[in-house]
């Protein structure tokens, strides 16, 4: 299914180019983390961000450095990989790197879900709190 | 052969040429579902603005956004590269224009061609595949079998050692074959062989990388030049070998320009064991699509590793 994007840089309302297979598991993520019922699918971008604002900057710190960015390139949050240019090789080795500094382990399953720096840095919000 | 009327070029693209809307054919066919065509561009050679205007029109609204949502120019020219070869790439092997493909991912995300009821003149449908590095994008076709292909330049750096990464995503067998290799340079070479030959295979499978973890199955290059693949044996397994799935699986190495390597990888079925395993036949081009094609394998600039 192609994804319609409005063609800005960042922007919540975009959809996540993640197969249907993964949108499952980060649905099913997202259910442990928060409180409340979860929205439907549909509907999950109004929901407010669940990972740490000092992760999402460190996950940025490491994608800068291992993707060697230009000069005041932005990386934020909503940042997807595959936007900054990251190939497959980039993004073993980005979630390397994020093991290495957050003491975790990451599956396989769930690096394949990953899509934006957001959602790297609440699978590591995730995976540190179930340590 | 005669070609289609040209479509009428958008009003006020300047300098703009009417070019033939089919791109030419190969020289030959694909011949057998044991042959894999790679068509590549060199994004850094393609700078003439009203090219690349053409090339963009030949893209889908989506695939336009999605190209323009891209970090950078670089990047958007990249991806918009990236669909126009494949478009004009499946338009030499379908006489279909380039723009009237339309794509869908299968359930684990891998691009696959949507094929209206009405393109009956394909006997066998094609199967696509591409990779991506800086400075080469490239395009493999087969008939009608799945396709994985990985290009990486030979003297990439890693940010993390190959030995490391190697444990971390790859088998002890092949840890181990790394790790007897003392020359850095040599290792690392060998390190993107595998890379490029594991890439190849699990995105022939389809299935996304967690569908075929890298650490689940082991690739071997032979004396005799054949890539053996194999599934690791368990760890409570005593047994060296584990099930070979090279069988079902046929691979082709090549260097690149001296400066690549590409690794190609297709399902082959076919029970073809009349005199052993059969080579995949692989030929190569380079292009600027609607400008100049070369072929360039059977050249110094294609030399076989397989």
């Amino acid at each position: 299914m192609a994804a319609i994007t409005t063609g800005s840089a960042v922007s919540f309302a975009r959809p996540a180019k993640a197969s249907s297979v993964s949108s499952v598991s980060f649905a099913g993520l997202r259910k442990d983390n928060v409180a409340f019922p979860l929205q439907p699918a549909t509907q999950r971008f109004t929901v407010l961000r669940a990972a740490k604002q000092e992760t999402v900057d460190q996950v940025c710190n490491i994608v800068k450095k291992q993707l060697v960015l230009a000069e005041g390139t932005e990386v934020t949050g909503s940042s997807k990989f595959t936007d900054l240019g990251a190939d497959s090789l980039d993004t073993v080795e980005i979630v390397m790197g994020l093991e290495e500094a957050f003491d975790i382990s990451v599956e396989e399953s769930s690096a394949q879900s990953i899509a934006t720096v957001e959602d790297a840095a609440e699978l590591i919000d995730k995976l540190v709190a179930a340590k | 052969m005669p070609l289609p009327h040209p479509p009428p070029r958008t009003p006020g693209v300047a300098g703009a040429r009417l070019f033939a809307s089919l791109p030419p054919p190969p020289p030959s066919p694909l011949q057998s579902r044991r042959e894999v065509h790679v068509w590549y561009v060199c994004p850094d050679e393609l700078n003439d603005r009203s090219q690349l205007d053409m090339y963009m029109d030949l893209l889908s609204p989506s695939e336009r956004n999605n190209a323009l949502s891209m970090n950078g120019p670089r990047l958007q020219k990249d991806a918009m590269l990236s669909r126009a070869l494949l478009r004009t790439t499946l338009s030499r092997y379908s006489k279909i224009d380039p723009r009237s493909f339309d794509f869908k991912k299968n359930k684990f995300g891998k691009p696959e061609i949507l094929w209206r009821s009405d393109d009956s003149n394909m006997e066998w449908p094609l199967h696509f595949n591409i990779s991506h590095t800086s400075s080469l994008i490239a395009c493999g076709i087969a008939m009608d079998v799945p396709i994985g292909i990985d290009v990486e330049e030979k003297k990439r750096k890693t940010t993390k050692s190959i030995l490391s990464l190697a444990r971390r995503y790859f088998t002890p067998s092949e840890v181990e074959f790394l790790a007897k290799i003392a020359d850095s340079d040599a290792q690392q070479k060998e390190f993107i062989k595998l890379w490029t030959l594991k890439e190849a295979y699990v995105k022939a499978l389809g299935r996304g990388f967690s569908g075929a973890p890298f650490n689940r199955f082991s690739i071997q290059l032979e004396t005799n030049s054949r890539i053996q693949i194999s599934k690791a044996p368990k760890a409570c397994n005593d047994s060296d070998s584990g099930d070979y799935l090279s069988e079902n699986w046929r691979f082709a190495l090549a260097e690149l320009n001296s400066s690549y390597y590409m690794a190609v990888c297709i399902e082959d079925n076919s029970r073809g064991f009349e005199n052993g395993p059969v080579p995949l036949g692989l030929k190569v081009w380079k292009t600027i699509p609607f400008i100049e094609d070369t072929l360039v394998s059977g050249t110094d600039a294609v030399k076989l590793i397989t």
